[in-house]
């Protein structure tokens, strides 16, 4: 352990400039500490996917399994699938409200790419007088926190809208009820309405910076603002439509508080993340099964998000960084 | 299809800013294989995706809504479209057009409500109407752009106008003739000219013409909105009609047929309107409209019947459960709080002297800024577990969470720049970013599960724990090689700092020497110099111990830390993806120079790089801080805000939706927006300056 070398082989770091003047042992230990870094990465990558492996193989052991030890002492013998037998089950009723999930991801997904791209265009490309102070007004409502809005929504939902006339106590419809509460459409309308700031937001940015060239070469050739944006703007636009419809699909999937809000106790119609945070409310009686309700609920998201994760990020970065 | 394949082909690993289009092609010949079985894949999903609607009643039902839904306005949207494409060359065309559908609108609405006569069951009368309008409009609108002079325009608009009044008029049914209430009438049009007058003002429009429209306005709502119906009689159903269409057809004689460059204005001006005409319908009526009741209703009542002014925010700052700050001097001897406040002096120390040093006591990268920023972390933990309350945790989720994902994907995205697998742990750690925050919830609740000490603990926190507790008591050789192990960490830490020391001064020592401090007291607790050792252990009576668990989720006011946690473990997976990009689009040249001036590694990261990316960071920090003053089904579904761990969001959903308390409900909501109100108008801010 005396003065040896100094420089190391193997640690792929050159060593500082000054390395032959102090003592070798601490020059190595200061070589061995430069690896740590590396090491600190994976240990956080161990912990960060610590916790949904514990969920994953918790879900394939029965009952008595999961409450004697945990789930690092799995054996292969206790494997089974009776979990996702049970929760697919009539009584549990996984199936029926993954369909509700679908049946709300979906039209949320879709119906705001169209109404926002056109939004888009219009805040991109056609000059109108307010155009700025319109565009960062609704920008700015990308902060807005979705409770503020939702005690009228649901009233709206239950009963129509309607103001009575000052003077003269005429009340006049103005939404009628469509015996929407508690139904899947109502969630995904008021999803709808939520996910239009920043949709607009993420479309306008890439949408704007087409080059102008094109447009202007179009415009020469006779092509009107329709036209435009439907042969145009439209193809070109496409993967940051996709970076968004995953955004949005994930966002509407995941999201709890609407569904909970407009849906709430109505048990036809409940999608599935309500449906695990009932689980997850009944202490003790349905622990076992949640793991399993718990991963297939996150099954879908997580295959979207792997398979199309370059489009997902794409979007996180065009909504935030460039601001 | 060619930029979706391109941009789709450049980007290798996740973290690469966005490509625009436009951008240099990249060769594409390489792989058309791998393109056909991604197109052969994509067809076979939408297939099985297609069987599955087919079968599935409900989805069934959904996407013929959807289709529907969508075929209908997009059907009128391309209708508008196209007649707004007739503006620029064929004024004649688009003017009969245009009166064609506002009549075919009006007899949709009168002879569809079966206001007037010959109106009823049957599929004709749906065509009669629309078609009567369309065609006595439309008519209308064609001679009315075949000529220019102003008064035959003038003779042909009230004219025209006069007979429609007086036709619409006699067509209305005896139950719908209004019984007029003259001050009604009178107050309406009033208002309405105002209205309409002002409007014109303020687009600097002479204000004549929105007088007139406003007027015919309020003259309806007056006449029919506020009469009696079927009080009435046909003169007075005559009255009703004739006036407004009078005061628009006047408004129509006005004008005279627009000149191209008026045209394209035109063409422009209902553009803007029919592309963001939609969003705008949307945002006002989910978002806008909704926010502003929000704020009326929380000024009155439970059931919204009576005002009460402030009464709901004073209730919320009067609870004790809000705000309680009786036990404000607690933090005081709480250990957090003594351990920032010693970093606190340690920053002091140092900056007084990188004050005498460098001339600046606290700067981006020098020795003061870590002890400084940790202590502050720890002193503002230390009082918000002093002082309880929903507000408090509130701060206190959005100071922790914030400031520790902000940290950590800063840290991660660093770590993994450029090594070895880094999309694959980046990958991983994003991930959860994908999992709904009610299953990381779930997820979360099996980690911090405590059972009874007698079993098995199945908790992995728990186990650890009192695994730690039985090391730290235990005598055998695991407790040995541990305590090898922490005399080792601790002799390595002395040897780093000593080579900081010689090396660089003392200024670069602080760090190793904090976390000295940390691992020395860590190894006097551990082994029982201090104490009778770390872990979860306690010693009965008789001398023997037994292992003791942490309730995480139960033990106030820790509990909204770990609640925490799952905020953190999803988040920092997004602040590491932004800041990594940023990160990755410093100029390298910028880096380079540095490095040639002889800048340590460490001293490019926090000199040259930060400074870089600091916008982003500040991004990062304010949708963090809005995405947390919202925490909702985190807290809704691990304790429910039991055990001290309320939230505003979830105060908010149990006020509004359970308890049936509108009012305070509707209060709650406002305070969150106020609460993210200065992100907001710092991000108006900063689209201002950028554009």
């Amino acid at each position: 352990m005396s003065a040896t070398t100094t420089t190391l082989s193997g640690t792929g770091q050159p060593g500082p400039s000054s390395a032959g003047q102090s003592s070798g042992i601490i020059d190595r230990a200061y070589q061995f500490l430069r690896r740590i870094p590396t090491g600190v990465l994976w240990l956080i990558v161990v912990v960060w996917s610590i916790p949904t492996l514990g969920l994953f193989v918790n879900s394939f052991r029965d009952r008595d399994a999961q409450r004697a030890t945990g789930w690092w002492k799995v054996k292969p013998s206790e494997l089974t699938i009776d979990n996702y037998d049970t929760i697919f089950g009539a009584r549990a009723g996984l199936g029926r409200s993954l369909l509700n999930s679908a049946a709300i991801a979906i039209p949320a997904t879709i119906i705001p790419i169209a109404i926002a791209a056109f939004a888009a265009y219009g805040f991109a490309w056609i000059p109108f007088r307010g155009r700025k102070t319109l565009f960062i007004a609704t920008v700015a409502l990308l902060a807005i926190p979705l409770q503020v809005a939702l005690i009228p929504l649901l009233q709206m939902f239950v009963g129509g809208a309607s103001v009575t006339l000052p003077l003269l106590e005429k009340t006049v419809v103005l939404i009628p009820d469509f015996d929407l509460a508690g139904t899947t459409t109502s969630a995904w309308l008021t999803h709808t309405g939520f996910a239009m700031p920043f949709a607009i937001f993420l479309l306008h940015n890439y949408i704007s910076s087409l080059p102008k060239d094109l447009f202007e070469a179009a415009r020469i050739d006779g092509a009107d603002h329709f036209t435009i944006f439907w042969r145009l703007v439209l193809p070109l636009s496409i993967p940051v439509l996709a970076a968004f419809a995953i955004f949005q699909f994930l966002w509407t999937w995941n999201d709890y508080l609407i569904a909970n809000t407009m849906i709430g106790a109505n048990a036809s119609q409940q999608p599935t993340t309500i449906l695990i945070a009932n689980l997850a409310g009944d202490f003790g009686r349905n622990e076992y099964i949640l793991p399993a309700g718990a991963f297939v609920q996150a099954f879908i998201p997580l295959v979207v998000f792997f398979a199309l994760q370059r489009y997902f990020v794409r979007g996180l970065l065009a909504g935030s960084v460039k601001g | 299809m060619e930029t979706l394949e391109r941009t789709g082909a450049d980007e290798g690993a996740p973290g690469q800013p966005a490509a625009s289009a436009g951008k240099g092609a990249t060769p594409q010949t390489a792989r058309p294989t791998k393109l056909y079985v991604k197109i052969a894949g994509g067809f076979v999903l939408a297939l099985a995706m297609i069987y599955w609607a087919f079968v599935e009643e409900k989805i069934r039902s959904t996407l013929l809504t959807v289709i529907i839904a969508v075929a209908a306005s997009g059907g009128i949207w391309i209708g508008a479209n196209l007649l707004f494409n007739q503006v620029r060359s064929r004024w004649q065309m688009f003017n009969t057009i245009a009166f064609a559908v506002v009549g075919a609108v009006l007899g949709i609405v009168l002879h569809g409500n079966l206001v007037t006569i010959g109106s009823g069951s049957g599929f004709l009368t749906w065509v009669v109407g629309p078609l009567a309008g369309a065609a006595s409009f439309g008519a209308l609108g064609y001679v009315l752009a075949r000529t220019d002079d102003p008064q035959q325009r003038r003779a042909i608009a009230l004219g025209s106008s006069i007979v429609i009044g007086l036709v619409i008029g006699a067509v209305i049914r005896d139950t719908y003739q209004p019984g007029l209430d003259p001050v009604a009438i009178v107050v309406y049009t009033l208002v309405g000219i105002v209205i309409g007058a002002g409007l014109s003002l303020l687009l600097k429009h002479p204000p004549l013409g929105g007088a007139l429209i406003g007027a015919a306005l309020g003259w309806v709502l007056g006449a029919w909105g506020a009469a009696d119906l079927g009080a009435g009689s046909i003169a007075t159903s005559i009255i009703a009609a004739l006036v407004p269409a009078v005061l628009i057809g006047l408004r129509l004689g006005m004008t005279k047929n627009p000149d191209y460059k008026a045209r394209v204005a035109i063409d422009n001006r209902s553009r803007a309107v029919i592309f963001i005409g939609p969003a705008l319908a949307f945002i006002s009526v989910m978002l806008v409209i909704p926010a502003i009741r929000t704020a009326y209703l929380s000024l009155l009542n439970k059931d919204s019947t009576e005002f009460v002014g402030a009464d709901n925010y004073k209730a919320v700052f009067d609870d004790k459960n809000s705000l309680d700050l009786a036990n404000w001097t607690n933090m005081f001897t709480s250990v957090p709080f003594i351990l920032g406040v010693i970093l606190l002096v340690v920053a002091l120390i140092v900056g007084i002297s990188m004050k005498k040093r460098t001339g600046r006591a606290v700067e981006i990268g020098n020795p003061t800024v870590a002890p400084l920023v940790v202590g502050l972390l720890f002193v503002s933990f230390g009082a918000f577990t002093a002082m309880r309350g929903t507000l408090i945790n509130n701060l206190w989720w959005v100071v922790v969470v914030t400031f520790v994902s902000t940290a950590m994907g800063l840290a991660i995205a660093v770590l993994a720049d450029q090594r070895g697998g880094e999309r694959v742990a980046k990958s991983v750690i994003f991930m959860p970013m994908a999992i709904s925050l009610v299953g990381a919830s779930v997820i979360w609740r099996f980690v911090y599960t405590a059972r009874d000490t007698s079993t098995e603990q199945t908790g992995v926190l728990n186990a650890l724990w009192i695994g730690l507790g039985r090391l730290s008591t235990g005598s055998g050789l695991p407790t040995i090689i541990a305590t090898i192990f922490l005399v080792l960490v601790l002799v390595g830490l002395f040897m780093v700092m000593a080579r900081m020391l010689v090396r660089y001064g003392p200024g670069r020592a602080v760090v190793p020497g904090i976390m000295i401090v940390l691992v020395g007291w860590l190894f006097i607790r551990f082994t029982g110099i201090v104490g009778g050792g770390v872990g979860g252990f306690q010693t009965l009576p008789d001398g023997t111990t037994v292992g003791q668990t942490v309730f995480f989720v139960q033990e106030t006011p820790y509990n909204n830390f770990w609640l925490m946690i799952v905020m953190i473990w999803i988040q920092t997976g997004f602040s590491m993806v932004i800041l990594s990009a940023a990160i990755k689009a410093v100029p390298t040249e910028l880096i380079e120079a540095a490095k040639i001036d002889g800048a340590t590694t460490s001293q490019v990261f926090w000199r040259v790089t930060l400074p870089q990316i600091a916008t982003t960071i500040g991004v990062v920090v304010t949708t963090l801080i809005v995405g947390v003053m919202k925490v909702f089904d985190i807290v809704k579904v691990m304790t429910n805000g039991q055990f001290g761990s309320q939230v505003l969001a979830n105060q908010m959903f149990q006020e509004a939706f359970s308890f049936q308390n509108k009012g305070k409900g509707a209060a709650l909501a406002i305070l969150i927006f106020l609460a993210v109100l200065p992100v907001m108008i710092y991000n108006i801010r900063r689209m201002q300056r950028e554009s």
